[in-house]
């Protein structure tokens, strides 16, 4: 593989699967028991090829520590698969506007006509290598415990292929270099989402939970689509990466590496915020945040590989990875990016308070991971370097363990006959001991609890909570940490290239007057932020054992829809929990100690502006807050033992004492019915009128027109043979007759 | 065949279906089975003559230099003042959509396979007829054969629906044929107008599209009161004929029942096809030829196309029938062009004109596969059918991918044009329009944006229901069952080998449906996938027709208020410019 280059490897990653899914799609009936042999090739293909790449990758930024250790250089690699679309002289930018940035031929030209033009671009750069790998990587796991889990379903060769077509347009999503192409792949794997979720399509909750997440993903989609309308109008192209023009000037993408080392050449104000909201809203319906996380508890009703790898692991983190790689643009924006943290940190502690009621387990995991994903929104809310990389970091360790659970519920749901009601059955840590031991791995790294690997991610996403909150307790950084750095009083033009426009610009973006005083990103608001993040972390180890003890202690019980095989899982569907359970065991403690990831994610172009890399501060590990985090989980815990360690599951359940608030939580807060309320019924309402105002108004009106001829038309009767052919021949007929007269009229 | 003149050739495509009219009929005595051979036979040589012209033309100096390809003409009346010629040729506006026209004539044969056996010579004979008629308006290249043809291609379709449709069909037809063609006719006295302005002017009596074209653009009809307002007089009457072809809402009541009515052969022309006369009469004569009339009604029109769209969806949402979902779905996503056109944005209207072929492949898809649907069950209503996906797999697959490509899912052709009709849009709000109407435009141009939630919810709405969920529609056999189902006999040919719980999978598609949908899937893929392939044709034609509106728009926009659109611009991104 040495001898290929790099673009032709990471054009592999997603093409591997692509040929997986397509070969499953036209061989699946042949293959009969055999169909997940192209997916799961093409997909160990892929991931060999994207760990090989995240090596490579990692070779070329170089190490942490050691005679290297120099400031990071931003590394990234473009490949033009083709050119999707172009539009010649679609768009001249106004003057001043940021499309025409200094220093370019579209301001040497002032304001010269560009052209709308997308290029399927696909880009490496640390932060694309590591979600390729991770995509891959788990993709592989699942896959495998795919073929164990779906055995004996008539859809066989049909999930294989759809599994195949999601590893296929994640790894486009992330890999792609362009606005557009994000979005392309961003609706792509609400697809695969949607073909999954509605997998067992004859169940009518299936169907409908296929629709909703779809529906309410739309919703997210229209928060990109107009945010990307916004970026092309604002800067004039949607690519990523700056393209070298024939005529040998660089025209600066919206993510290149031209803009970022400019520091005016984000826009923030009004528009900036705009985008960066839009792009929120966007990320929120795919992440499942607030107010959009509605649809990723139904979703549980698809095969539970799926809800593993798409619900959990993967395309739910397309929107931290939305947000982090628009980074930069959230700089400018600093009250866009405290909505970010206010979003996430509200999300994961209601979501965390509803988990705590759930008596499917696989709900529970749902919400668990809604909470989480808040977790890395406010992480990346933040607007640090350390609160982008520890949002990833997470993002990394929760795709280990999570996935590691929803197996694990998958193993145990495979056992009972299809039952994931926790109220039924109870003990099976006898039953099954692998699986018991695993999900139990993956629940102490999900519950915070040292030195499993959810523990150091989580710690990191406080520690930036906290700096953010009280930024005179970490030392002399914090006056470089206000996320304004859009308003930093530099002199125009100090630090940048030469050439008027480009002073003008910089003036009009960075004097100190232009930047209104934030709103949201304030100290106050990230104290609050941070406590509900702590509450938030007890909520997670007490909802994550309640789970474990209703499930794998207590007296032996099986739902009868068991039977009497109630069995261990095959080797099949073990062997990946095994394997899952390492990373989610000893990534995080790995991963902390080495800071390989977080080293290696500042040489993403994103994370390299000079905005991002001010607020760098020194790699620490914060004694005082790794105690808070394990007192919190510490309590969860002890009340979950004592409520649940042992009991009976079906038993009165310790949460009664929540009283009312046991019943609000348990109906999710009434969100659903608050939306079918305020909006759903409305609608369906108002189309019910247009519909009538359709028929008895509009088309009422056409036929009394329609009537009028034939009552006015008693004197021409006898005219009126009905034959339509004739009345089309007088018609044209007539009007020829008009047309010579006047035609001879006009000659003599 | 590259002996042939491109011309001769254009006229070998126009001749082929008029011969095999006549062959359908003689061959009619020998049963329904000769006759729609030879109509698929015929369909499938214009269909095959077509492209290799679409191939020559693409390859040709002309359209590199965005001249007019395959150019004949037929001087008729050519004395003293009179010029008056029959001319053929296509252009990068008209060359998709002429080839989408004979496309999807092969759709509408096959899928009339099973369903039409009474009567099958008038009906395939009609059908031939109606083809010919679609090639020629675009193959035209003056107003009286783009005329005649226009109306021609009313006469097949209303004896299509009137004979061959379902129980309210004689009501529909003569709604159809007489709605449109009361439009038709304003529209051509709109043309005569044009036509006797220019000769008063040029003193020529000329019908040629581009000798009008570049007369008008010498002495433009006056858009003044001394003049009598004549060029928005003309424009309203193009308009009348033009917005009820589209349909633009309100004036689309027709349409449902139409489409409603009519055979499914029927319906896939008239979706496909002749809703994209309207467009493409705008298009051809409205914008080049009266832009100062064109910019006045433009934010309206953009305006009644939104409207459009969102109406259109609402209604679709309580729809009972899926016949009827669909012709409603097509008014909003007609609505879409109509947004497209009316933004008088290059990129909008590039993605306008190809939204035209893209509803035409997706429409016409989701319409043919409704009457499968209808062959197999006999019912079109939503509520007695349900999990088709379990009885017939492909059928429901292909549902799957014309609805994804209907609610323009990235990827397939659908979202291509809705994308850059939007992107355009919201150029035009931003930067193209005075301070006054900017907020109406963005609200507008959100609202748009906001049609594609609303159609997603109406179509998987559907999907649900019909494809999905248990089994539930009338047990087989349950009508007359005179019409259904022969695929029986071919369904194991393509993949259906069951597994055990899809044993039932019977209902299948047949060799004859496969054969008129996966021409279709695969302009759905290519299009969606490289669509560089069919901007790069228009792109030329369309901006040249568009650029005479969008100059005397921007001149509106400048004269109506601030010069400092810019500015203003300016200041919205930067709250507090300090020098």
């Amino acid at each position: 593989m040495q001898s290929l280059s790099p673009a032709t490897l990471l054009v592999l990653v997603p093409l591997l699967p692509l040929a997986g899914a397509v070969l499953t799609l036209l061989l699946g009936r042949l293959l009969g028991s055999r169909a997940h042999l192209p997916a799961i090739a093409g997909i160990a293909a892929a991931a060999a090829v994207a760990v090989t790449l995240l090596l490579g990758t990692s070779n070329q930024v170089g190490s942490a520590h050691g005679p290297h250790a120099e400031p990071v250089r931003p590394v990234e690699m473009i490949t033009t698969l083709w050119q999707w679309a172009s539009v010649q002289d679609a768009y001249v930018p106004p003057e001043g506007s940021a499309a025409a940035l200094p220093g370019t031929a579209v301001s040497g030209a002032g304001g010269a006509a560009r052209a709308f033009t997308i290029p399927v671009a696909l880009r490496l750069d640390p932060l694309t290598a590591t979600l390729l790998a991770i995509i891959t990587c788990i993709g592989l796991v699942v896959a495998v415990y795919s073929v164990g889990y779906m055995h004996h379903d008539p859809g066989y060769p049909r999930f294989f292929a759809v599994f195949s077509l999601f590893v296929f347009s994640m790894s486009m999503l992330v890999a792609a270099s362009n606005f557009l192409v994000v979005y392309v792949f961003w609706e792509a794997v609400g697809a695969c989402s949607y073909l999954l979720i509605g997998f067992w399509f004859t169940k009518p909750e299936a169907a409908r939970a296929a629709k909703k997440a779809f529906l309410v993903n739309r919703v997210g989609d229209f928060g990109l689509a107009i945010a990307t309308f916004l970026l092309w109008m604002t800067y004039g192209t949607l690519d990523f990466h700056d393209t070298l023009s024939p005529d040998g000037t660089i025209l600066p993408g919206i993510l290149g590496q031209t803009r970022l080392a400019d520091a005016g050449g984000i826009v923030g104000g009004a528009v900036g915020t705009a985008i960066c909201l839009c792009l929120l809203l966007a990320a929120c319906g795919k992440s499942a945040q607030m107010p959009l996380h509605v649809w990723l508890p139904d979703a549980m009703e698809g095969p539970t590989p799926a809800s593993a790898l798409i619900h959990a692991a993967t395309m739910v983190t397309a929107g931290i990875y939305l947000v982090a790689r628009s980074a930069p643009l959230f700089m400018a924006c600093p009250d866009a990016l405290a909505a970010v943290s206010i979003v996430g940190a509200t999300t994961a502690l209601v979501a965390g308070l509803i988990a705590t009621v759930q008596n499917d387990l696989k709900r529970v995991l749902a919400y668990s991971t809604i909470s989480q994903l808040g977790y890395m929104f406010a992480s990346l809310g933040t607007g640090t370097l350390l609160g982008f990389t520890a949002a990833i970091f997470h993002l990394v360790t929760h795709a280990f363990f999570k996935a590691l659970l929803f197996l694990g519920a998958g193993s145990v749901m495979h056992s009972m006959g299809g039952v994931i009601d926790m109220r039924r059955f109870g003990g099976l840590r006898r039953i099954m001991p692998i699986t018991a031991a695993t999900f139990l791995v993956g629940g102490l790294a999900l519950a915070g609890v040292a030195p499993f690997s959810g523990f150091f991610s989580k710690d990191e996403i406080l520690a930036t909570l906290h700096a953010k909150g009280w930024p005179n307790a970490h030392g002399e950084h914090h006056d470089a940490a206000p996320a304004s750095h859009a308003s930093l009083p530099l002199p125009p033009g100090e630090g940048r290239g030469e050439g008027a426009p480009a002073t003008r610009l910089a003036s009009l973006t960075r004097s100190p007057a232009a930047a209104p005083p934030a709103v949201l990103d304030t100290p106050e608001t990230f104290r609050v932020l941070f406590w509900m993040s702590l509450v938030t972390a007890g909520l997670t180890a007490f909802y994550t054992f309640r789970a474990v003890f209703m499930t794998f202690t207590g007296p032996i019980r099986v739902p009868e829809e068991a039977g009497h095989h109630a069995h261990e899982s095959p080797p099949v569907m073990a062997l990946p929990l095994i394997i899952l359970a390492v990373p989610s065991a000893i990534a995080g403690w790995w991963l902390f100690s080495s800071q390989w990831l977080a080293h290696f994610l500042t040489a993403t172009p994103s994370f390299s502006a000079p905005a991002v890399t001010a607020t760098a501060v020194p790699h620490a590990f914060h004694m005082d807050l790794a105690i808070q985090g394990t007192l919190a989980a510490a309590i969860g815990i002890v009340i979950a033992a004592i409520g649940h360690l042992g009991r009976r599951s079906d038993g009165p359940q310790m949460e009664r004492f929540l009283g009312p608030l046991q019943t609000f939580f348990a109906n999710r807060c009434y969100i659903d019915q608050l939306y079918a309320g305020l909006i759903v019924r409305p609608l369906e309402g108002l189309a019910l009128l247009a519909a009538l105002f359709d028929r008895f108004v509009i088309d009422g009106l056409v036929n009394g027109v329609a009537r009028l001829p034939a009552a006015l038309g008693g004197v021409v009767r006898r005219l009126q043979t009905g034959l339509l052919q004739r009345y089309a021949l007088a018609g044209v007929m007539g009007v020829l007759a008009i047309v010579f007269v006047l035609a001879w009229r006009l000659r003599g | 065949m590259n002996g042939l003149t491109p011309g001769m050739h254009l006229v070998l495509v126009l001749v082929t279906p008029l011969v095999g009219a006549v062959v359908a009929w003689v061959l009619g005595s020998r049963g329904y089975a000769a006759v729609r051979q030879s109509a698929a036979v015929t369909a499938l040589l214009t269909l095959m003559a077509a492209g290799w012209l679409v191939v020559r033309y693409l390859a040709s100096p002309e359209a590199a230099a965005g001249q007019p390809y395959a150019v004949l003409t037929l001087p008729w009346l050519v004395d003293g003042m009179f010029d008056v010629r029959l001319s053929l040729g296509l252009d990068g506006l008209s060359i998709w959509l002429f080839g989408l026209s004979a496309l999807l004539s092969l759709t509408a044969v096959l899928v009339s396979w099973e369903a039409i056996k009474e009567r099958p010579v008038g009906f395939y004979v009609l059908l031939l007829v109606l083809e010919a008629a679609m090639l020629g308006v675009f193959a035209a290249r003056d107003v009286i054969l783009f005329y005649v043809c226009f109306e021609f291609t009313l006469v097949p379709l209303f004896f299509l629906i009137g004979i061959w449709g379902h129980d309210e069909r004689r009501k529909a037809a003569i709604k159809f044929f007489l709605y449109t063609l009361a439009g038709s006719v304003l529209a051509f006295l709109g043309l005569l107008t044009i036509v006797l302005w220019n000769a008063s002017h040029t003193g020529t009596v000329t019908f040629d599209i581009d000798a009008l074209t570049a007369g008008l653009a010498a002495h433009p009809l006056p858009m003044n009161a001394e003049g009598g307002w004549l060029q928005m007089i003309v424009f309203l009457a193009l308009f009348a004929g033009f917005a009820i072809k589209v349909p633009i809402v309100p004036f689309h009541t027709w349409l449902p029942l139409a489409h409603v009515e009519a055979p499914t052969g029927g319906s896939v022309d008239l979706a496909g096809i002749l809703l994209k006369l309207g467009i493409y009469g705008f298009l051809r004569f409205s914008l080049p030829m009266l832009p100062d009339a064109t910019a006045l009604a433009a934010p309206w029109i953009f305006g009644l196309g939104v409207a459009g769209i969102v109406y259109g969806a609402l209604v679709a949402l309580v729809q009972t029938d899926l016949k009827r979902l669909i012709a409603y779905s097509s008014v909003s996503h007609m609505g879409y062009c109509v947004m497209g056109l009316f933004a008088l944005e290059p990129v909008a209207v590039e993605g306008a004109t190809l939204q035209l072929v893209n509803h035409g492949l997706s429409s016409a898809g989701l319409f043919a596969l409704v009457g499968m649907i209808y062959e197999r069950y006999h019912t079109r209503n939503i509520a007695s059918l349900g999990g088709i996906a379990s009885k017939a797999p492909w059928l429901a697959a292909l549902f799957m991918l014309f609805t994804f490509s209907s609610i323009g899912l990235p990827g397939l052709n659908g979202f291509v044009g809705e994308f850059m009709i939007l992107a355009g849009s919201f150029q035009r709000a931003w930067g193209g329009v005075s301070a006054a109407w900017r907020t109406a435009y963005l609200v507008m141009a959100c609202l748009g944006v906001a049609g594609v939630v609303l159609g997603a919810w109406y179509m998987l709405w559907a999907v649900e229901r019909v494809l999905f969920g248990p089994s539930r529609e009338p047990p087989k056999g349950a009508g007359s069952g005179h019409t259904h189902n022969s695929g029986h006999d071919h369904s194991h040919d393509h993949g259906a080998h069951g597994h055990a719980a899809h044993a039932a999978a019977t209902d299948d598609l047949a060799w004859h449906e496969l054969a008129a949908l996966l021409p279709l899937v695969v302009f759905v893929f290519w299009i969606g996938l490289v669509p560089a392939t069919f901007l790069g044709p228009t792109a030329g034609a369309v901006r040249g027709i568009m650029q005479p509106s969008a100059q005397a728009f921007a001149a509106r926009m400048e004269e109506a208020a601030v010069p400092a659109a810019a500015a203003d611009f300016v200041s919205l991104q930067y709250p507090t410019p300090t020098p």
